[in-house]
């Protein structure tokens, strides 16, 4: 027995360890398809979009695994937590993955298409500020730092603010025949892919601090719901923020 | 894991020639004990030999103190596993690879995998690239072990640094050069049989333009030699505002021709330990570029300031196109161009910010930018041995008072 609950926290360590690994490849598709975006690099770009297959695979491997560790070894309480945290995170990171495979399918297309200085310079912007997210996010997660992801939130309002920038310039630029209409199109989309981007990080934060406190912004307004079904009923037990 | 075998194989993996010999010469005479714990020696046999074990684990103790010692201290990363594929050592550069959680993770995964070939005793190499920033190359090597396995990490980023930059600087060089004077033997060419003597003028007149502009090649590369050898460079108290004023006014008529205004922000009382000259060639080397990529009507900022480290920084600040991410650090190189197609438009040699550079370094200080596309650049030249930040009244006393008129 006991040499099983050593194996079963390692398992829950290398586990983590992993979830850093997954967290620095995506973190890594950002930069690289930030620059294959702006240096027209098709090569790069495809080579991007061809890796993701390894990261999917990663991902379904990592799942696997949370997987066995629920069916088999039936963590409570934290350890549950943990176990079920990891299973999201690696959605969200997953999903993050796609999006910068989605820039770079996108960059294929406006291939024809010259950016403006200061279209390049908010699409460089945006790239740090996803990455520097992504990897707060996994900081957050590694530390169960849960101010670190609450702040993520906050942090995200720059790269919604460059988001908003940016779709400004692209009407600029169009505006001054720069730009026609569809690349204008594809290039409001890969904002939006950033923007997305950084959601991830933020959802990766809200997930943490589950992790650690058990709560969710969502038990708010779930608590809400039920005062409106049940109006005698003074809220939901499990509703408020522990008091820690 | 004992602590011979660890000693084993720390052994192997040092295969450095000096800790290699060493631990010869202290195995080499008695057969290694060193594994029997001094209790169970001392209970079999007699009280000299549970001295001798106590002394042989002590010597080999202090071995794996040097070896690990040494291997903390080789310029790469060294991960020793023992038959099932456990850890049982690493140096400094491949503790830090392992505790990293950016990109860098991703070279300790490719560790892990390679333990794993090194155990099945096979010798593998991998390349590892991150982006970053900043961009870092590894090169990863699993080597088997006779009971084990050995993985060793070296750091390539510099490397290939160094290769890229030799490589563009050879292929820039001649492109520099062979353009002006290609052109000049086509020109003097066409002249020969030309008699309409307005084609004859504007083909001469077009050879004095690719003249001038490698002569000023050659002048630029010949005064970032001198500066970059460092020979004649003379130390004296400098006023920075003196220097500034004179870059300003070498400047100022192509400033006013680009219809951009230069605007200086320099305390008069400060003073740095310098060469005058080369301070100057900076300083318009700086203006030079700021001017050329500014768009009509804009500003060009000079300010300085002592930091709080007490080192001069000066800046010089744009609102021009500004430099891509990737060309950051690659712009101070010598003919490094940003965009190809419009240095020819722009008109300069290519060698004006390696110049800033070297005078930089000459002065035991640096350069260094920030840039957002779209947005404008600083440059920033930041050097030691400021004086006068405090005691204004012997600093200014260089310089003529007539070029105050800059100072706010």
């Amino acid at each position: 027995m006991d040499e099983m609950r050593v194996e079963y926290h390692s398992e829950m360590e290398q586990l983590r360890a992993d979830l850093v690994r997954l967290g620095a490849m995506v973190s890594e598709t950002i930069g690289r398809g930030t620059a294959a975006l702006l240096d027209r690099d098709l090569h790069a770009a495809q080579e991007l979009i061809d890796g993701d297959d390894a990261i999917d695979d990663f991902c379904l491997d990592l799942e696997d695994r949370c997987c066995r560790i629920l069916a088999l070894q039936s963590p409570i309480a934290g350890e549950l937590r943990f176990v079920l945290t990891t299973l999201r995170l690696i959605g969200e990171l997953e999903r993050s993955a796609d999006l910068m495979v989605n820039v770079c399918k996108a960059s294929r297309r406006i291939y024809d298409v010259n950016f403006d200085p200061q279209v390049r310079g908010l699409i460089q912007q945006m790239g740090v500020e996803a990455a520097f997210l992504m990897r707060s996010a996994i900081d957050a997660y590694v530390d169960s730092d849960t101010s670190l992801a609450a702040a993520l939130d906050d942090i995200d309002d720059r790269l919604d603010n460059l988001q908003t920038d940016y779709v400004e310039a692209i009407f600029e630029s169009h505006h001054d025949g720069n730009l026609n209409l569809q690349g204008a199109v594809q290039m409001a989309m890969i904002g939006r892919y950033y923007e997305r981007v950084g959601d991830h990080a933020v959802n990766i934060g809200e997930r943490v601090i589950y992790m650690v406190t058990g709560w969710l912004p969502e038990h708010t307004g779930s608590a809400r719901q039920r005062l409106r079904d049940h109006p005698g009923d003074q809220g939901g037990g499990d509703a408020a923020p522990p008091s820690e | 894991m004992t602590v011979l075998n660890v000693v084993l194989v720390v052994l192997a993996a040092a295969a450095l020639g000096t800790a290699l010999f060493a631990l010869r010469q202290t195995r080499r005479p008695d057969p290694p004990p060193a594994e029997h714990h001094p209790a169970v020696a001392a209970a079999s046999a007699p009280a000299e030999a549970a001295a001798v074990a106590v002394d042989q684990t002590g010597r080999a103790n202090q071995l794996v103190g040097h070896l690990s010692a040494a291997l903390d201290r080789i310029p790469g990363g060294v991960v020793v596993c023992d038959a099932s594929g456990g850890v049982v050592f690493r140096n400094v550069m491949a503790r830090r690879l392992a505790e990293a959680r950016d990109s860098q993770v991703l070279v300790a995964a490719a560790v892990q995998d390679l333990l794993v070939e090194a155990v099945a005793g096979r010798s593998v190499q991998r390349e590892v690239e991150l982006f970053g920033p900043p961009s870092q190359s590894y090169l990863v090597q699993s080597v088997p072990l006779g009971d084990g396995g050995l993985v060793v990490i070296e750091d390539q980023t510099q490397d290939r640094r160094t290769d890229t930059v030799r490589r563009d600087f050879v292929a820039n060089i001649s492109h520099e050069l062979k353009t002006p004077i290609g052109a000049l033997g086509l020109l003097a060419e066409t002249i020969r049989g030309e008699e309409d003597s307005e084609i004859v003028d504007r083909l001469a007149s077009r050879m004095i333009a690719e003249s001038d502009r490698a002569s000023r090649t050659v002048d630029d590369l010949l005064e970032l030699t001198r500066i970059e050898f460092g020979d004649d460079t003379e130390f004296s108290e400098v006023s920075v505002y003196a220097v500034v004023a004179e870059a300003e006014s070498r400047i100022s008529a192509a400033a006013e021709q680009a219809g951009v205004a230069v605007q200086v922000g320099v305390p008069a009382q400060l003073t740095v330990a310098g060469d005058r000259r080369q301070l100057v060639s900076a300083v318009f080397n700086l203006l030079d570029n700021a001017v050329k990529y500014s768009p009509r009507g804009s500003d060009v900022v000079v300010s300085a300031e002592v930091s709080t480290t007490g080192r001069l920084r000066l800046d010089v600040s744009d609102a021009g196109v500004g430099i891509p991410q990737r060309d950051l650090d690659r712009i101070f190189e010598r003919f490094y161009r940003v965009d190809r197609a419009r240095s020819r438009e722009t008109g300069g040699t290519g060698l004006g910010l390696a110049i800033v550079r070297h005078v930089a370094s000459n002065h035991r200080g640096e350069v260094t930018v920030a840039s957002i596309e779209g947005s404008g650049s600083t440059f920033t030249l930041s050097l030691p041995s400021v004086s006068g930040g405090h005691s204004a009244a012997t600093a200014s006393t260089d310089q003529p008072t007539s070029e105050l008129r800059m100072s706010t």
